[in-house]
């Protein structure tokens, strides 16, 4: 059995539809539309913005000033997407295959640093990465015990904050559960005696790992990329805080727009610009999948 | 896999061991210098001058940040339950059923993600402000509405895309077995099919739970003069300067929210462990 | 922990969690208006007891939210006032809240305490007459540096702006309009006016200059000069007094060429709730007492001559607190200049920012 058709039990697609589709409607797509509205607008004076039905805002939008910025922010969210994707999926494993209560303290242990304000969490890593940080003071220390005695020149400190590695350390800091989590509630549910199989009949653990764990946890892989992709397309703070003179991304650009340039149809447009292209990457996704449902159930 | 053995139990094996440790180190040495830091005896942060719990009790004499901290989780919470259950409705409904506009329905779940959250605050803002104005000076909590709604709807779905993901690989031999034995669509989806959810939803509901948690821009749009949380408190104190006052506020949020979810899970430990087994 | 009082500890959590969560009724005062009053702020800018002070004085309670700048103030404003009733924009906010209806014109006759303000205070070209606002301190963007790191004093926007000399070690404020404003300055011109070749020019300079500079921060430049992490950054006066108190080889300068003056100014929003109570609140942050004492925890410069007398002269006679120099007589407020300039300003950023 797979999907039915909604009349088979109305009473019960009705019960599920209707809460999720009235929310999206009052609450999503309602305050929403304004800011669509806007994006087609022109601000009159500070505060008044007339709807006039142009496209100005999104020709701008496509200048390549800004189309430059936005592939930037694709790259850097990419870059962290596949560091988030290796550094968490034996995480996942782990968890996954843990006992129920290893499991708990180490989803736990995932979660918590994550109960601290971004903001503060931001700083923590500046506090670390920064000139005279403990890290460099650690390096420093290091130096000066092995090399200088064996006739190195003084310690130079390693250049770890206001550059783009910064921007990228601290986007995998921040999202990496984003990963996690879903990876961990696929694979928790994977058919045990697959990999055991494939153990036994003599592929490694990293052949079995890409033969097989892979491609059957593949549906919370795709979830795990998608949430972790988009928000860190949609980070501001590590670029401006952890980045140095050239690390602006997107996010950074929207958020001026809508508070010191106060130019909320641009930023409309911009954010819209965004959600044009996710919202056709999720539909193309979720036709494929449907495809390709069809077809297994054909065959 | 009650008591875990064999070539699974990843665990027991060192690279794992050592992977672990690294991501450990990674995600709670910022945290751990935070909480050293946050006992200095100094208005800085960045040079250690000698231990003082004086940013503690400075804490606990600001009424401001402890209501702060009380609006935070209570928003948190409800806005959590909230995102659970629509969340795990979407999840359910697009598993389950085939109808018109499926596949807008999938891409519009998308969009909650999407949105730079600056727009979508900003969207709230005028929604809550001009449209649909939420009344002011309504008494606690009944004053956190707009933010609670707003954080329900950004979080939820987070919540149908992880549960949705667990559900995909659903046994629906289960189902069939079941349906032959007579049990009817109810019993089906309390006694087999949520039982199987939970690890979602326990995924879920501890992402949405981080996300309220932390939001500060959408939670700023939608604040009025008596609901200022902790983001929006700490996004002002820092202005001035990172203080060891804004780590013991932070060290303080770790240990109790820690604590609170620690009870949650140890209360459903049991469920959990019976169900993986 | 010997000062950590549990129960004052648990009071404040029954404070904030219990007696928040009844229905708080806010009885009526003489004037009619409910004996309390929403204060929008920034965080730590008013005196240790000032707000217990003026409730102990009055019977009406002030009630504290936070922004963090004015953008956000301007943004959370500008659809509908959602019952703040004093709120306290900058200088050229005040401008732009006061143009787009957004403030309330205050009523001098309640606010006898005006009479204590400095006369350089009692009229600004941002504020003809003090219509909409009252001033409550005042703030100038110099450079902040390490002593010990900087040849002499640099006292000029050059070696911050438009120089190799402090190559990597510099800090630069990422407030885009401050940034233009003082490139204008440096190359001779007001920070007001700034045309389009100009800014061409002062734009070319900067990203010039960009590889030179060490990082954009967002007004705590302070903390990363304390820090170490850079030896020259744009910084407020009030910001760099903090840490100088900490730290002697930190100094702060006005550069000679002038710079931009700032003023934070206590204003009543279009649609505050509680006008009157508004007034009485904001006369009261005037008194001399009160705003010495005020002062006496912030210490930012008071526009207020009355409140001034009172401080100690370690306040008044501090040189990161009152700058003085040829760059002081040189300094000018920052004019709200129309939407297209507001615009201009944030493309000219975006470019130096991606270059």
């Amino acid at each position: 059995m797979k999907e039915q058709p909604a009349r088979s039990a109305p009473l019960l697609f009705t019960l599920l539809a209707v809460p999720p589709l009235a929310w999206l409607l009052l609450l999503f797509a309602a305050p929403l539309a304004v800011i669509w509205g806007y994006s087609f607008g022109e601000n009159r004076t500070l505060i008044d913005i007339a709807i006039t039905g142009s496209w100005a805002n999104y020709a701008r939008a496509l200048k390549p000033l800004y189309l430059a910025i936005l592939l930037k922010s694709l790259l850097f969210a990419g870059i962290t997407t596949a560091i988030c994707f290796i550094v968490g999926l034996p995480v996942a494993l782990s968890i996954a295959f843990a006992g129920p209560r290893a499991r708990l303290a180490l989803l736990v242990a995932i979660m918590l640093p994550f109960w601290t304000n971004l903001l503060i969490r931001t700083y923590a890593l500046m506090a670390i990465l920064r000139t005279e940080g403990q890290i460099n003071s650690l390096a420093g220390a290091l130096w000066g015990t092995v090399a200088v005695p064996l006739g190195a020149g003084p310690f130079e400190p390693l250049p770890l904050i206001n550059n783009n590695f910064a921007v990228l350390v601290g986007l995998v800091y921040v999202h990496l559960p984003f990963m996690v989590l879903p990876l961990y509630a696929a694979l928790d549910r994977l058919d045990r005696s697959l990999i055991e199989a494939s153990l036994d009949l003599g592929a490694g653990h990293l052949a079995t790992l890409w033969r097989v764990v892979v491609p059957l946890a593949l549906p919370g892989i795709v979830s795990g990329i998608i949430i972790t992709f988009i928000p860190a397309l949609g980070a501001y703070l590590a670029p401006d805080l952890l980045g140095g003179t050239n690390s602006q991304m997107i996010a950074n650009i929207i958020e001026r727009q809508f508070r010191s340039a106060n130019d909320w149809p641009f930023g409309a447009a911009l954010s819209f610009l965004l959600m044009y292209l996710t919202f056709i990457a999720l539909a193309v996704q979720a036709l494929a999948q449907r495809r390709s449902a069809a077809r297994e159930a054909q065959g | 896999m009650g008591t875990p053995s064999g070539p699974l139990d990843y665990l027991a094996r060192w690279p794992l061991r050592l992977w672990l440790a690294g991501v450990g180190l990674f995600l709670y040495a910022p945290l751990l210098i935070l909480i050293v830091f946050s006992f200095n005896d100094s208005r800085r942060t960045t040079a250690w001058r000698g231990f003082t719990t004086r940013w503690y009790a400075s804490l606990f004499e600001d009424g401001e940040l402890l209501a702060a901290f009380g609006n935070s989780l209570v928003i948190a919470l409800v806005s959590t339950l909230i995102a659970l259950a629509v969340g795990t409705a979407t999840a359910l409904l697009l598993w389950r059923f085939r109808f018109a506009g499926k596949a807008a329905l999938e891409a519009v779940l998308g969009l909650p993600i999407v949105v730079p959250e600056i727009a979508l605050g900003v969207a709230f803002l005028v929604f809550f402000t001009a449209v649909v104005p939420w009344p002011a000076e309504l008494p606690w909590p009944l004053n956190l509405g707009a933010i609670i709604l707003a954080h329900a709807t950004f979080s939820f779905s987070f919540v149908a895309l992880v549960v949705r993901a667990r559900l995909a690989s659903f046994d629906m031999a289960l189902i069939e077995a079941a349906r032959d034995l007579g049990a009817g669509e109810w019993l089906i989806l309390r006694d087999i099919i949520l039982p199987h959810l939970v690890p979602g939803l326990v995924a879920g509901a501890l992402l949405a739970f981080t996300l309220s948690l932390d939001d500060f821009v959408i939670t700023f749009f939608t604040s009025g003069p008596d609901t200022i949380t902790f983001p929006v408190k700490v996004y002002a104190m820092v202005r001035f300067s990172v203080t060891p006052a804004v780590n013991a506020a932070s060290t303080l949020l770790i240990l109790l929210t820690a604590l609170l979810t620690a009870l949650a899970l140890w209360l459903q430990g049991a469920d959990l462990g019976k169900e993986a087994a | 922990m010997p000062d950590l009082n549990r129960r004052s500890a648990l009071s404040g959590i029954a404070a904030a969690l219990v007696l928040d969560g009844c229905a708080k009724r806010w009885p009526k005062g003489a004037n009619g208006e409910e004996r309390r009053v929403n204060f929008y702020n920034w965080d730590t800018y008013t005196g240790e007891t000032t707000l217990a002070d003026f409730e102990k004085a009055t019977g009406i309670e002030v009630r504290m939210s936070l922004y963090a700048n004015n953008d956000e103030l301007f943004a959370r404003l500008r659809a509908g006032n959602p019952g703040f009733d004093v709120i306290v924009p900058s200088n050229e906010f005040v401008t732009r809240l006061g143009m787009s209806g957004l403030l309330q014109p205050l009523d001098h006759g309640r606010i006898p305490n005006m009479a204590n303000l400095a006369p350089a205070f009692r009229d600004v070209p941002y504020d003809p007459g003090r219509r909409w606002s009252m001033p409550y301190t005042w703030l100038v963007l110099g450079i902040g540096y390490r002593k010990s790191k900087v040849d002499g004093v640099p006292d000029s926007w050059k070696w911050v702006l438009d120089s190799d000399r402090y190559s990597g070690r510099i800090g630069l404020f990422a407030e885009s309009d401050d940034l233009i404003r003082l490139g204008a300055k440096y190359l001779g011109h007001s920070v007001n006016d700034v045309g389009p070749a100009l800014m061409t020019r002062v734009t070319d300079m900067l990203i010039a200059q960009k590889r030179h500079v060490k990082l954009f921060h967002r007004d705590e430049g302070q903390d990363l000069l304390a820090a170490g992490d850079i030896d020259l950054v744009v910084e407020y006066n009030g910001d760099m007094a903090q840490v100088i108190a900490d730290d002697d080889d930190l100094g702060f300068v006005v550069p000679r060429e002038g710079t931009l003056i700032n003023s934070d100014s206590l204003c009543i929003p279009a649609g505050a709730p509680r006008p009157d109570n508004a007034h009485r609140f904001i006369n009261y942050l005037l008194d001399a007492q009160v705003s010495a004492g005020i002062s006496q925890t912030i210490r930012y410069p008071t526009p207020n001559a009355a409140a001034l007398a009172l401080m100690p002269g370690e306040y008044r006679n501090n040189p990161v607190i009152f700058p003085t120099g040829p760059g002081m007589a040189n300094s000018e407020y920052g004019r709200f200049e129309g939407i297209g300039h507001i615009r201009a300003v944030d493309e000219a950023i975006t470019r130096m920012m991606a270059a």
